[in-house]
């Protein structure tokens, strides 16, 4: 892209010619819109722009939701079914699936460490007869909408770069993270909200330490208005939202009158265009200290709507809460919804935590499928779900000590599920061996996956790319083959 | 042949069309004749180093065109790559233009396509004799002749901007207005708007060298070095906790205070280079030679569970030669962890020969001690006495143990303890305790001694506890010493591999200390600590140090470094807009003894930096990055400098130097959410809020929400992005922060006369640094009689926006007034012109 181009994307002014006729208190910058003093850009949609030639194919989704589970769920409790790990229970791991493989410090060398049968029965469910364990009655219900990648596998054996390689495609921070990926190539159709959100949570009582880094929803060398808005989880979503105590909207509606007016005296007399913009995003941020809490106000939501998510969907901060909001974004038009849960790194809590975890987590993550589809919403909104990394089939912690069963980090082998957005649902794709240690059949690397993501939102990922420090950047880095089979 | 001739003649004028078409500013006349580095190379470097370059590890068909043996030599498949004038037959040409897609170059599936104008220009170049260089960043910087000029320089930055202007058919824009270069340049030196005062002193100085004198008393300011940090740290990953979960607290911050004091001071860039790199390992080292050396060890510390302490510490050496090669190289080096560079000439072993340097402290990854030794005790001099009080009393304590001890386990001379008769029945513990001399005997040893005799022999318990007593408070007062992590050399050298993709289990061959080969200069045997490498960086003939950092100073004033990619001076990186002043810069810079007041003068006093930023849509249209320089700079100012132009102006700024970060207003829970509740953000109160943002509180994994557009502080962050979001409106309008800031410039008009039209005046000026035009008074009058009567209306409302903010207000001022006064000061601090450097 030239700077001028560049730039050009960048200008609101075409933003400023879209919303001309909804201009609030803006009579006075109609000398703005003399054509003579505009320069020759195309007018277009209010928001981010999506780039030339994008989509690159027909997009099968037009946003996505991702339910980030931070801390690794354990594919070998929840999904993937082995009935050789109930034999072998507390038998050693045979040779011959570990030779040469690098886990935690935790672990060390894996020899001799004692396999460990999932800890709740499993059973088949819907007509496609997936595998789903009792831990999660909830996605169990929904199995006929989902697609269920079951060999995943990954670089990482930690978290922060587990989850860096996840969404950024480098297990080093500073890359930009799929949700700005999204924004930047597809743009935003949301007029008043940001377009890449990310929410977090935690589930009460939780051990874990883990943290969000923010690097999870960065931008990397995009520019950083692709960089995912984190709305926080307690007090207003937004940082600085809110009014200051004893500025009505009538003040504060009056002064930015004054201060677009007085802006674009400043405008006539020096020409920056960035004067335009900065008048532009003014009017943006009133308009968000409404459009914000009215996202957030759930008050008119039907209480059929609400069970739909669970027990916890009225508390500002829960995952359940969350996935409510991803829903209402998407419905305003946002790209991207990042929500991360917190909490799934059971090294010895498989016994207590994990029931946590799933209660939180799967009610809400089921519901909001539900949901989407009984709105007709999740035919183009592509939903994932699925962590950084899976977890060894083998103890950590001691056999006699049920209540501090364990399981250590396991980049080999891992489950995620899709859904909507033109993933075929009731497949279930790839395998792993006869106790889930090792992928042997359809391998799905983390670059594939993302590949597959961003084919099924219409982006070829080796042509979305961005240019920096002479380098043709982009999510897969130099990998990543689109897994054709998932898509419908 | 005529039909192949008119053919390529077409395209010849296609590819002219096509080249007027994708003119920018910066490079909007097309070469005269065509120049290897400018033109051809970036071609080369774009399509065909992927496979043909200086990564021997992906190089197909053992060809690389990276260099001139390489593209002039025979290939695999027996012709010729390069035929100097003769297009025919070189194979290049052929390729690039078959339809053969087995045969095509790049190859189909590169994705990667020359335009028929670019394959033209290499045709033409070839024929023109194919003239080969080396990419201009590697060769040491000339001293270009200052170019004649007929319109108005001030020194030779104007010569040359003009010339480039005059070779675009542009003019420059005439000077600002007195009153926008003072502000302008006091933001720029100072990050402080000038007051009300200092702008009608300068506007009344009607002295030829006004302007100069002013350039000067703000060079001399203290709070010139304090501006100058800020990118400093942001270069040097400064932060305040170790980052990563935990995300400990350190204590780096007297390192940062040097630095601020080192600009002050005027530090030559040369010594601030040496010192920081391998101050340590200068002669007879000073404390503050030591300290500067902190600059290497501000990475972050991972103190992560599970992690392996080696992978760590490899990973704080890739930080520090990635560090190293972006501040002074501008070099890509991370590129050359796993492989050889795609693009530039440097290799993998060039990666780990700079680690090498590195790698060379005791440090072993391990842990999270955010005061990993090596580090330097810096005692204040309260804690210096109470030490030295402490030693003196341990001193005869334990003369008193030795004393008691020969009277109690006396024995025969020579034999050891346990041969004593008061030592016979002992527990072999307590024995091996005894056996330890008394001065080394520590807190937790002299407790169990204690414990053995505690009901025996009270005498010697008492002996014992005064000992102990004193070790313990001895041992709180070293505990609270502040320490800061520094760079010191094991006696011994420890080997170098390089690490196969960079993983740190796959050592490879072995990697001596070494400068990027294709940059080395003089003896390159020599090389054995970081201070040889130091020395090689500030080297005269080393064709980057003086480019690079240059260049970052023209950014931090002129908005865009003359090369726009300030991390990236390579192949890919942008060639400079103006290459003759970037090499006399360069050049000026060495010779004035890497003089950095005397080369920040020069910027900000030439007629460059002195015009107006008024634009026209026709000379946006044609520069909208303003990369010519026919205006002068305009843009917003960094989100810190907002912050301290704000305080500034209310009178709040607390002008205290240095010392231990502040933590200011932050909305509640941003810390705890994003720890989980391990961190707890405990607001300062009192004169602390108010000092600058240089001092504020930096926790790496959750910034500060005060600031935007600034480096995350994570890694060396040399350019930072200059958005226009809603949320940096939502900040100024709503921080607490700013709205006390309204309120304290409220104040201060308000006590300063009791006409409206003085206040507003005063107000402007303040922010603005000069008076309202009438039809801003227009504007501002009748916004100020709404909010009165809003507030009039509304009195509650009134007084709770006066509580805003901890200091106390004036409780003399009338609220409604106050508080309709509060109103428009916020509308002035967020006019777009508060908000920036005009």
């Amino acid at each position: 892209m030239t700077p001028l181009h560049e730039r050009r994307l960048q200008l609101t002014r075409r933003e400023f010619l879209g919303r001309s006729g909804t201009g609030l208190g803006l009579a006075s910058l109609t000398g703005l819109l003399d054509p003579k003093r505009l320069m020759a850009a195309p007018v277009a949609r209010v928001g981010m722009t999506r780039l030339p030639g994008l989509p690159h194919l027909a997009p099968k989704a037009k946003r996505a939701i991702y339910l980030f589970q931070n801390g690794a769920p354990t594919h070998v409790d929840l999904f993937d079914y082995k009935p050789k790990l109930q034999q072998l229970h507390g038998k050693p791991v045979p040779d011959d699936y570990i030779a040469g493989k690098r886990f935690s410090t935790m672990t060390g060398k894996a020899d001799g460490k004692l396999l460990l049968a999932p800890v709740e029965p499993f059973h088949q469910h819907g007509r496609s007869g997936a595998w789903v364990s009792e831990f999660l009655p909830h996605t169990a219900r929904i199995a006929d909408e989902l697609c269920f990648v079951k060999s995943l596998h990954t670089d990482a054996v930690n978290h922060a770069p587990g989850i860096s390689l996840m969404l950024s495609g480098a297990q080093i921070p500073g890359r930009p993270t799929l949700g700005a990926w999204l924004t930047y190539g597809l743009g935003s159709d949301a007029e008043n909200l940001p377009s890449f959100v990310v929410m977090t949570s935690v589930s009460k009582g939780t051990t874990c330490g883990q943290i969000f880094y923010d690097f999870y929803w960065g931008s990397g060398f995009l520019p950083s208005r692709y960089q995912g808005v984190k709305f926080r989880g307690s007090g207003e979503p937004v940082l600085y939202l809110g009014d200051p105590a004893g500025i009505s909207r009538t003040t504060r509606r009056a002064m930015l009158d004054d201060l677009a007016e007085l802006n674009d005296l400043k405008l006539r007399e020096h020409g920056d265009p960035e004067i335009a913009t900065r008048i532009a995003q003014y009017e943006m941020a009133f308009r968000m200290q409404t459009s914000v809490p009215e996202l957030a106000d759930i008050s008119r939501e039907p209480a059929s709507v609400l069970d739909l998510y669970g027990p916890s969907v009225k508390e500002q901060g829960t995952f359940a809460y969350n996935c409510l909001m991803a829903r209402r974004l998407i419905e305003r038009g946002v790209r991207c919804v990042q929500v991360m849960h917190a909490g799934w790194d059971q090294h010895r809590s498989l016994t207590t935590e994990l029931y946590t975890q799933c209660r939180d987590t799967d009610q809400p993550s089921a519901g909001l499928v539900a949901d989407l589809k009984q709105r007709g919403l999740l035919d183009d909104t592509l939903v994932i779900w699925g962590g950084e990394f899976g977890r060894t089939p083998f103890i950590q912690g001691n056999l006699d000590d049920r209540k501090f069963w364990g399981r250590d980090h396991h980049p080999y082998a891992f489950t995620s599920w899709l859904a909507g957005g033109g993933v075929k649902a009731g497949l279930t794709y790839g395998e792993t061996d006869d106790l889930g240690m090792n992928v042997v059949r359809d391998p799905v690397h983390v670059h594939d996956f993302q590949a597959t993501l961003l084919h099924l939102l219409g982006i070829d990922h080796e042509r979305l790319t961005y240019r920096f420090q002479g380098r043709d950047f982009r999510l897969t880095d130099v990998h990543g083959k689109v897994v054709h089979d998932l898509i419908s | 042949m005529r039909i192949r001739t008119s053919l390529s003649l077409g395209v010849a004028i296609i590819g002219a069309i096509a080249l007027i078409g994708k003119t920018s500013a910066a490079e909007a006349s097309p070469p005269a004749s065509i120049a290897f580095s400018r033109d051809i190379l970036p071609l080369l470097s774009d399509n065909c180093f992927t496979c043909h370059g200086p990564d021997e590890q992906a190089r197909k068909a053992k060809l690389r065109l990276d260099t001139r043996e390489g593209a002039f030599g025979k290939g695999k498949s027996g012709e010729f790559a390069l035929v100097a004038k003769d297009s025919g037959h070189s194979e290049v040409i052929r390729r690039l233009t078959t339809s053969d897609p087995d045969d095509v170059m790049p190859p189909p599936k590169s994705k990667r396509r020359l335009t028929p104008a670019q394959v033209e220009l290499i045709r033409n170049w070839i024929d023109q004799g194919a003239f080969w260089g080396r990419h201009w960043a590697y060769e040491p910087p000339l001293r270009p002749p200052v170019p004649p000029t007929a319109g108005e320089i001030r020194n030779p930055i104007d010569a040359f901007v003009q010339a480039r202007l005059a070779k675009e058919g542009l003019n420059a824009s005439p000077e600002a207005p007195r009153a926008t270069l003072i502000r302008r340049m006091t933001l720029d030196l100072t990050g402080l708007p000038p007051t009300p005062n200092e702008v009608s002193e300068f506007l009344n100085d009607s002295s030829l060298d006004a302007y100069d004198r002013l350039a000067d008393r703000l060079l001399a300011s203290p709070r010139y070095g304090e501006r100058m940090a800020w990118e400093w740290l942001e270069a040097a990953r400064y932060a305040d906790s170790n980052g990563y979960q935990g995300d400990s607290e350190r204590t780096m911050w007297p390192w940062r205070d040097w630095v601020v004091d080192a600009f002050n001071r005027n530090l030559p860039f040369d010594q601030f280079t040496l010192w920081q790199i391998a101050g340590d390992r200068l002669p007879q080292a000073t404390l503050e030679q030591r300290l500067a050396t902190g600059f290497l060890r501000n990475h972050m510390i991972n103190g992560e569970g599970g992690r392996i302490s080696e992978e760590n510490r490899i990973d704080y050496l890739f930080d520090q030669a990635e560090t190293v090669a972006t501040v002074w190289l501008g070099a890509t080096f991370n590129c050359t962890r796993c492989h050889d560079h795609k693009y530039d000439p440097y290799t993998q072993r060039d990666y780990y020969g700079l680690l090498a340097f590195f790698n060379q402290t005791a440090i072993d990854g391990s842990g999270g001690n955010p005061q990993a030794p090596p580090n330097l005790a810096l005692p204040s001099p309260e804690q210096t006495r109470r030490l030295a009080d402490f030693d003196g009393k341990l001193e005869s304590g334990v003369r008193a143990t030795e004393l008691f001890e020969a009277g109690k386990f006396a024995r025969e001379p020579g034999k050891p303890i346990e041969e004593a008769a008061a030592a016979k029945d002992l527990p072999k513990e307590v024995l091996d305790l005894l056996k330890i001399e008394p001065r080394d005997r520590d807190v937790g040893r002299l407790e169990k001694l204690a414990a053995h005799w505690k009901d025996s022999d009270p005498a010697y318990v008492r002996v014992i506890e005064e000992n102990r007593k004193t070790r313990n408070d001895r041992d709180g007062v070293t505990r609270s010493v502040l320490r800061v992590m520094v760079m010191e050399d094991m006696p011994k050298p420890r080997l170098t591999y390089i690490l196969n993709r960079g993983n740190y289990l796959k050592p490879g061959a072995e990697a001596g200390m070494a400068v990027p080969a294709s940059l080395s200069t003089g003896n390159t045997d020599s090389r054995s600590n970081r201070l040889d490498l130091a020395q090689w960086l500030i080297a005269p003939e080393n064709p980057l140090t003086a480019r690079v950092t240059v260049n970052r100073f023209w950014q931090t004033f002129f908005g865009m470094g003359l090369v726009k990619t300030t991390e990236d001076f390579g192949v890919q990186g942008e060639k400079p807009v103006n290459p003759e002043l970037l090499d006399w810069l360069a050049t000026e810079f060495i010779a004035t003894g890497w003089d950095v007041k005397r080369l920040v003068r020069l910027m900000v006093t030439s007629a460059a930096y002195r015009q107006s930023s008024k634009v026209t849509p026709a000379l946006f249209e044609r520069d909208p990055e303003n990369r010519l320089l026919a205006r002068g700079p305009r843009f917003r100012m960094t989100s810190w400098m907002i912050r301290d132009a704000a305080l500034a102006e209310a009178g709040l700024l607390t002008e205290q130097m240095g010392g231990a970060p502040m933590k200011p207003y932050q909305p509640t829970g941003v810390w705890e959410e994003a720890t989980f509740g391990n961190k707890r953000y405990e607001q300062d109160h009192g004169a602390a809020l108010y000092r600058r943002s240089l001092y504020v509180f930096w926790r790496r994994i959750i910034g500060p929400t005060m600031f935007f557009d600034v480096a995350s502080r994570q890694t060396c962050t040399v350019k930072t992005p200059r958005t226009n979001v809603p949320l940096h409106a939502l900040l100024t309008l709503n921080d607490t922060a700013y709205v006390e800031a309204a309120r304290g410039l409220a104040q201060r008009v308000l006590r300063s006369s009791a006409r409206d039209t003085e206040r507003l005046s005063l107000a402007c000026r303040g922010v603005l640094g000069r008076p309202p035009t009438a039809d801003e008074q227009r504007i501002l009058t009748h916004g100020l009689e709404r909010h009165r009567r809003n507030f009039a209306s509304d009195p509650a409302a009134a007084a709770r926006l006066l509580e805003i903010g901890e200091t106390p207000r004036d409780a003399g001022l009338d609220p409604g007034e106050h508080a309709a006064w509060t109103v428009l000061c916020s509308t002035l601090l967020n006019l777009d012109e508060a908000l920036t450097k005009e």
